[in-house]
């Protein structure tokens, strides 16, 4: 294992663009890092309000995180499409990020900006300026030093849409990766796409792709398995004696009795779950070189410590 | 894997089975902390022994106005043949005492339109309530709260029976236990696991199995094993994709798994009505029949060996592609499968029966089935 990426503190800000007329919203928010049009900048520090210009050239616009449903006839069961833009961050991690988010999406994405350390601004329905204060306070409030990223796999990026598209099932399968410039041994795998063990033609399909390197890995060896839920993903980060997961739910609503394994054998847990007070896990337990556990419910963002 | 959960993987994969079936059967892991009991339930006390009650006026065909009565009469009739019993109360006692927390798995996939019937299944709990077991102690369950809400049971069994679903939101496995369950990779779906519903584990000493007489898509029909293994367990319609389905090993498997095989030692196939195509739903009405009986056992495969016949004998009847018809010309995608009967959406697995049958689940052979009618 290796200190290859480090959690940032930074939380997300708000940009926001209703005008100053508006103040007695935003104040109760307490949002740190305001973003208002050029244009308005000087009436908002007028009003007491310390804002921000936001030019939105500097920013790369990310997709809402969320997910589609499209019904897959073949199976006559729904398989989730996740939108997810941890890939997205990973690959370029020092790029200041841009949320423009529907409702109900705000507290996804503040979490998710978070969980990738991005320098993210997220615009927002201004009915979910609560739910998105109330993540930020979250995050503030569950904001540890930071630890080193833990993965499973190093993978060289070529820089190519097939490449960022095979980033993209992976961490959708919760196969833990990190982008590496050659291959490093702490990984179980390192992959480089053109490489004879993993041919170009193969990235093509990505599912495959996913699959063929799941297979090389071996499910024994992961770090991370979720039970229980198709739409939440994780992040683990730790050294050897103690590890935090992060877990996203890009399904929308809560997710009940989500189950999560994680390699090695950790003896103490605590959780902390956005929007539920004092969660606690359920039917925390080893076996076969593993620690599980089960987060009884969870809406877009949980956190649970291991030591 | 630790040592219980590869003696349980052992005993499901004898070599005589590895040895017929090759490597094509997906690999299966089972996790459980509970040993079997020293007499199984399934196949239980009469393995190879199925009675078969049948009355003409049970229900009506055109109202599904079931008859309360004439089923207390079958029930009776039925049990005290299996069990060789002349009072029904001592053949209910040789399953049951007041000690006992029971479960029924019912069956509502095809609610409103086919389900354990609600008759039938208040006369199991009145039974079961004469040996002194109290209504508390009962627990009607099932997986998918929707289903059941359509059946309302409430108003067939005292007030203190508890009407159990593993899942009020579907796809949610709070309901069942995190440490019993199959881990199993069948197409490379991410969640590899189907855990055992916690009122298994954790509520009742036994369990009544109340399946319908239903064809099944995928499995080719859905009776006792379909009934308890897929209706206990999560996650289970993974083993479906394209035409293919591994139910040919995984509804065994799933039936075999303790406590759940130890636990099931009563089976009641409620076939008032059936479904002859297009199960295990049943949104229409013109493939539902009535076979107007019900068939008593412990032995589920013997029962759903019996049950294979019903079904592929009415699809032959309506002119519909045989449970046992493996050709790929008849299988379609989309929705033609569910008005047409000679349209299949899997390569049914009707074989899954027999299988079961080399997990020691119960009697597969014909000839060695004993079967009692009896006609009201």
């Amino acid at each position: 294992m290796k200190l290859t990426f480090f959690f940032a503190a930074l939380l997300p800000g708000l940009y926001w663009d209703l005008g100053p007329n508006t103040a007695d919203t935003v104040k109760p928010a307490s949002i740190e890092r305001l973003f208002v049009p050029p244009a308005q900048q000087s009436a908002w520090t007028a009003a007491g309000i310390p804002v921000k210009a936001f030019d939105i050239t500097q920013f790369i616009k990310l997709p809402s995180p969320g997910v589609e449903r499209r019904m897959n006839v073949a199976t006559a069961t729904s398989m989730p499409w996740v939108d997810a833009n941890g890939w997205r961050i990973e690959r370029d991690p020092h790029r200041p990020y841009y949320y423009d988010v529907p409702w109900r999406h705000a507290a996804l994405a503040a979490a998710e900006a978070y969980v990738y350390g991005a320098e993210a601004v997220v615009r927002l329905e201004p009915r979910d300026l609560s739910a998105f204060s109330q993540m930020l306070a979250f995050l503030k409030e569950v904001d540890l030093p930071a630890m080193p990223v833990l993965a499973n796999i190093g993978i060289i990026d070529d820089g190519s849409d097939e490449t960022g598209e095979v980033f993209n099932l992976l961490a959708r399968r919760n196969l833990l990766y990190r982008i590496v410039r050659s291959p490093e041994p702490q990984y179980d795998l390192n992959i480089q796409i053109g490489s004879k063990e993993f041919p170009k033609e193969e990235a093509l399909d990505p599912f495959a792709f996913a699959t063929l390197v799941r297979q090389k890995l071996t499910d024994e060896k992961r770090y991370l398995r979720i039970y229980g839920s198709e739409v939440v993903l994780g992040q683990l980060a730790g050294d050897a004696k103690r590890l935090r997961v992060h877990l996203l739910n890009y399904g929308g609503g809560k997710v009940e009795g989500l189950r999560v394994r994680v390699r090695g054998a950790y003896q103490h847990a605590k959780s902390a779950v956005f929007g539920i007070d004092n969660a606690a896990l359920a039917d925390f337990g080893h076996s076969d070189g593993g620690t599980e556990f089960t987060v009884p419910r969870m809406g877009p963002y949980a956190i649970v410590d291991l030591e | 894997m630790n040592r219980r959960a590869f003696l349980q993987s052992a005993a499901v994969t004898p070599a005589v089975l590895a040895a017929r079936l090759g490597d094509d059967l997906p690999k299966y892991r089972i996790v459980s902390q509970y040993q079997p009991a020293a007499q199984p339930g399934m196949p239980g006390p009469y393995p190879g022994k199925v009675v078969r009650v049948h009355s003409a006026k049970s229900i009506d065909e055109q109202t599904e106005k079931v008859d309360a009565a004439i089923v207390r009469d079958m029930i009776s009739q039925g049990m005290r043949a299996l069990t060789g019993d002349a009072d029904v109360r001592d053949s209910w006692a040789r399953f049951f005492n007041s000690g006992d927390t029971v479960g029924i798995k019912v069956n509502c996939s095809g609610a409103p339109g086919i389900m354990s019937t609600p008759e039938v299944v208040g006369e199991i709990v009145r039974n079961l309530t004469g040996l002194g077991i109290k209504p508390s102690q009962i627990w009607i369950y099932e997986r998918f709260q929707n289903q059941v809400n359509t059946v309302h049971y409430d108003r067939f069994v005292p007030a203190d029976v508890h009407i159990w679903t593993a899942e009020h939101d579907r796809g949610s496995i709070a309901g069942y236990d995190p440490r019993t369950y199959v881990d199993v990779n069948f197409f490379g779906e991410d969640d590899t696991r189907s855990n055992l519903a916690r009122v298994v584990t954790e509520h009742v000493t036994k369990i009544i199995n109340v399946p319908n007489m239903k064809d099944h898509g995928a499995a080719g029909v859905t009776g006792c094993l379909k009934n308890i293994a897929y209706g206990s367990f999560s996650n289970v319609a993974r083993s479906h994709a394209g035409f293919k389905t591994n139910t040919y090993s995984f509804i065994g498997t799933l039936a075999s798994v303790e406590p759940l095989r130890s636990r099931t030692v009563l089976a009641v196939m409620d076939g008032l009505r059936g479904v002859w195509h297009g199960g295990p739903f049943s949104p229409n009405r013109k493939f539902r029949f009535y076979p107007k009986q019900m068939m008593f056992g412990t032995d589920p495969v013997a029962m759903d060996r019996l049950l294979l016949d019903v079904i592929d004998g009415k699809r032959k009847t309506e002119h519909a592609t045989s449970v046992w018809d493996r050709s790929m010309a008849h299988i379609k995608s989309g929705p033609g499968y569910d008005d047409n009967p000679r349209i299949d959406r899997f390569v049914r697995e009707p074989g899954h029966i027999e299988y079961a049958s080399t997990l020691g689940l119960g009697v597969y052979d014909l000839a060695k089935i004993q079967t009692r009618k009896i006609e009201l």
